[in-house]
């Protein structure tokens, strides 16, 4: 019953808001009429105020407003503007406090905020989220991140960034800190801990995920905490081919317990990774990308090394005008590990290998100019052998309103199937999600 | 504990790939100078400017809203060959330009370099510098004043000459062609304002709505003013409420021309129009914007002829 009333609670307090939600039941012609509709009220209502009979100033708020741009226009004309050098940016002069220090070669900061509700069908146990897969969310309301962003110049060479999160407000991790170096024409060096480019998801901060949860390919094969986010020392040169090719080498430090758990120091990993990518025409473009990476994982006699294989898809179709406000995104992505088991010095043998891999495809479909929505299908379980775990397959429906860059809601279902279930005492899940994605501050472009 | 190892796999890699990619890659070589501009409008008079000397290639086609381009990978391989880039600022290309600039790996076009000119440098006055605190509840709006200076004629003359400028120091041979090519716009440019000024001389003071503040510097040099905007702040749409005092002050006022970007949705436009007894004008505000406005002179006859026509017996002001 406890369940039943959350799970109302959540599609009723998501639906209460009828002027965002509205409008999904109707199409755009059905949605001018009512706003025609509403436009008529209220020229009607101005029509026979008392202001509009004596030929008043109507007085509104938007006039008003008008009237002073005009009036700062005449001032901005009329003053004697500073002139920048020519090798500049035009931008705001006023950078000193009262302190007489300079604000102006602060880093452009950025806090983004992620507010969660979830409901499960299943396993309702306090604290059971992230102990299998598939449950990433709790039942409930939580804030899921809170993300801190610093991003400058550091001089005329480098750029530097630093992210900080907050996970369940009681942890703070520092996500990414790294610096970014063109030392060359074409070539690029990025040194820090960062998301490493294994694929398209691996690279996204939770509040860029497509969907409230990862994909489970990537929560099974990289980790469910941040995938490969490592220390590294990365290049990244462009090659010179007839489209756009990036290729990525990094050496990394390989701390991921998930895939490189080496207690040598000198057990580096490595990570390689090209992006290739089409234009279709001018409305769209099509991306193709491999990935590989492998490392130390245990310590041993013998090399007990960790690979990981990936290649995605991305097919992007953005008509450029945008009167039509349509957009689709159909994204695909395989993963796998091949995990040698370590070697035990205790009992002299070697610990049974640890392979997996999964699939996952989604379709985002942008329906409006602040609505979308998507669908995904996940799948784990392939290279598993018979000792291994039960496939999931996990399927997603989304909806969300997106009032602006800066902030989004979204609605998630997803039923999960977990086939050969051994352990779990149940073989589906139903899940609801509901999100509230905010930023604030001076946020960097996201990655296309 | 002993270690045995059997192939230095990773040594190889990283000195396999410094080796390629630190030394392997060709220097871009180029007969002539390589000019990516933001949008049509740069490029258009880059062209006016350069002629022979230069190759121009733009970004954000001239039926696409500059304010929202996507930050495609391909732009970053057409950045990558670039000795010169081109952009409005003034915050117009702000949230995609950044990222194209750095995944280009070209130190050419990065910030403070000569092979990157803010244009809006030589413009002055920038319009509508916002006065005081500026924050998002604002909606789109661009701190440091509005970018849509290329509307107005006299500012194409001035970007020419900072072209020219920035031409020459990078191409210091060809100064004086550079030079004179911006001369030979300007004087037609020149030549022409007298006729755009007389076309329009009777309409000074008229009152037009617009769906955004596009044409402020284009007003500005004609002596037209706005009487509202369709969006209630920049990039948020308008509501049932606004529509109808901009309908109704256009009544009072006997206003009845609506401008609308060819990239904005016209529907609002029309349902103004609509309940103003108004008339819409479709009009593209960049170059390329229609298949037949291809130059800057092109662009501003277009615009000039269609408001005047639209105007002529128009009694509002």
């Amino acid at each position: 019953m406890q369940r039943f009333l959350l799970a109302t609670g959540l599609c009723v307090f998501l639906f209460s808001a009828p002027e965002i939600f509205a409008q999904t039941a109707k199409g755009p012609d059905e949605e001018l009429k009512e706003f025609e509709k509403l436009m008529d009220q209220e020229i009607l209502e101005t029509m026979e105020s008392k202001e509009y009979e004596e030929e008043k100033p109507l007085g509104s708020k938007e006039l008003k407003r008008l009237d002073l741009m005009e009036e700062r226009l005449k001032k901005v004309e009329g003053v004697a503007r500073q002139r920048t050098t020519t090798f500049g940016t035009r931008g705001n002069a006023l950078g000193a406090t009262s302190t007489g220090v300079n604000r102006l070669f602060n880093p452009a900061i950025s806090l983004n905020g992620l507010f969660t509700g979830a409901y499960r069908s299943e396993d309702n146990r306090k604290g059971s989220s992230g102990s299998a897969l598939g449950n990433e969310f709790d039942t409930g309301f939580d804030v899921q991140e809170l993300e801190f962003n610093a991003v400058a110049f550091v001089d005329n060479f480098l750029k530097g960034v630093m992210v900080l999160a907050l996970h369940d407000l009681d942890a703070i991790e520092i996500e990414e800190t790294y610096v970014d170096f063109v030392p060359f024409q074409n070539l690029s060096i990025r040194a820090g801990k960062y998301f490493t480019p294994f694929g398209r998801h691996n690279l996204l901060h939770a509040h860029q995920f497509p969907f409230i949860d990862a994909p489970l390919a990537n929560v099974a094969v990289l980790g469910a905490e941040d995938g490969i986010n490592e220390v590294a020392l990365g290049i990244n040169p462009i090659l010179p081919l007839p489209w756009f090719s990036e290729f990525n080498f990094l050496i990394m430090d390989g701390r991921n317990d998930e895939l490189f758990d080496s207690d040598f120091s000198d057990d580096l990993a490595y990570l390689m990774h090209s992006k290739n990518l089409w234009d279709l025409g001018e409305n769209a473009t099509l991306e193709l990308g491999a990935s590989y990476a492998f490392g130390q994982n245990g310590t041993s006699f013998e090399d007990t090394r960790t690979h990981v294989v990936g290649g995605d898809m991305t097919l992007i179709w953005s008509p450029l005008n945008r009167t039509r406000f349509r957009s689709l995104i159909w994204q695909s992505e395989y993963l796998a590990k091949f995990k040698s088991g370590a070697f035990d010095p205790t009992t002299a043998a070697a610990a049974p290998d640890e392979d997996v891999g999964g699939v996952y495809t989604s379709i985002q479909y942008q329906i409006h100019q602040r609505w979308w929505i998507q669908g995904r299908y996940g799948f784990v379980g392939l290279h598993q052998d018979a000792r291994a775990d039960e496939d999931t397959h996990r399927y997603s429906a989304l909806l969300a309103f997106a009032n602006s860059e800066f902030q989004s809601i979204r609605l998630q279902y997803n039923f999960i199937d977990f086939e050969d279930n051994g352990s779990r005492g149940f073989d589906e899940e139903h899940q609801v999600l509901l999100q509230l994605n905010f930023t604030i501050g001076s946020h960097p472009a996201h990655t296309y | 504990m002993l270690k045995n190892k059997s192939v230095p796999v990773g040594n190889l890699l990283v000195a396999w790939c410094l080796g390629f990619f630190l030394f392997g890659t060709p220097a871009n070589v180029h007969a002539k100078l390589h000019i990516v501009s933001t949008t049509t409008d740069l490029a258009a008079i880059a062209e006016e400017v350069g002629r022979n000397l230069v190759e121009v290639n733009f970004i954000c086609r001239g039926y696409q809203d500059p304010h929202y381009v996507d930050p495609k990978p391909s732009f970053m391989r057409l950045m990558n060959q670039a000795d010169l880039l081109l952009y409005h600022g003034l915050d117009l290309e702000g949230t995609w330009l950044p990222q194209i600039i750095e995944g280009s790996r070209n130190r050419k076009v990065r910030f403070g370099q000569m092979g990157n000119l803010d244009m809006s440098l030589g413009i002055d006055p920038i319009l509508e510098i916002p006065q005081g605190i500026v924050d998002r509840s604002m909606g789109d709006i661009h701190p440091f004043g509005n970018p849509h200076y290329s509307m107005d004629p006299v500012n194409g003359m001035t970007l020419a000459d900072s072209m020219a400028e920035r031409l020459s120091i990078l191409d210091p041979d060809n100064e004086k062609t550079y030079h004179a090519n911006a001369e030979d716009f300007k004087s037609r440019v020149a030549s022409k304002l007298k006729e755009w000024h007389e076309k329009l001389h009777d309409f000074e003071g008229t009152r037009i709505v617009t769906y955004h503040r596009s044409w402020s510097y284009f007003f500005h040099r004609f002596g037209l003013k706005y009487l509202g905007n369709i969006e209630i702040r920049p990039g948020i749409l308008p509501s049932p409420r606004h529509l109808a005092e901009l309908a109704v002050e256009m009544k009072r006022r006997k206003s009845d021309l609506i401008l609308n970007a060819n990239y904005y949705p016209p529907k609002w436009a029309e349902l103004l129009a609509k309940k103003s007894g108004g008339r819409v004008a479709v009009l593209p505000v960049h170059i390329k914007g229609e298949p037949q406005v291809n130059t800057y002179i092109e662009l501003i006859d277009y615009l000039v002829d269609q408001i005047a026509e639209k105007l002529s017996g128009s009694a509002g002001k």
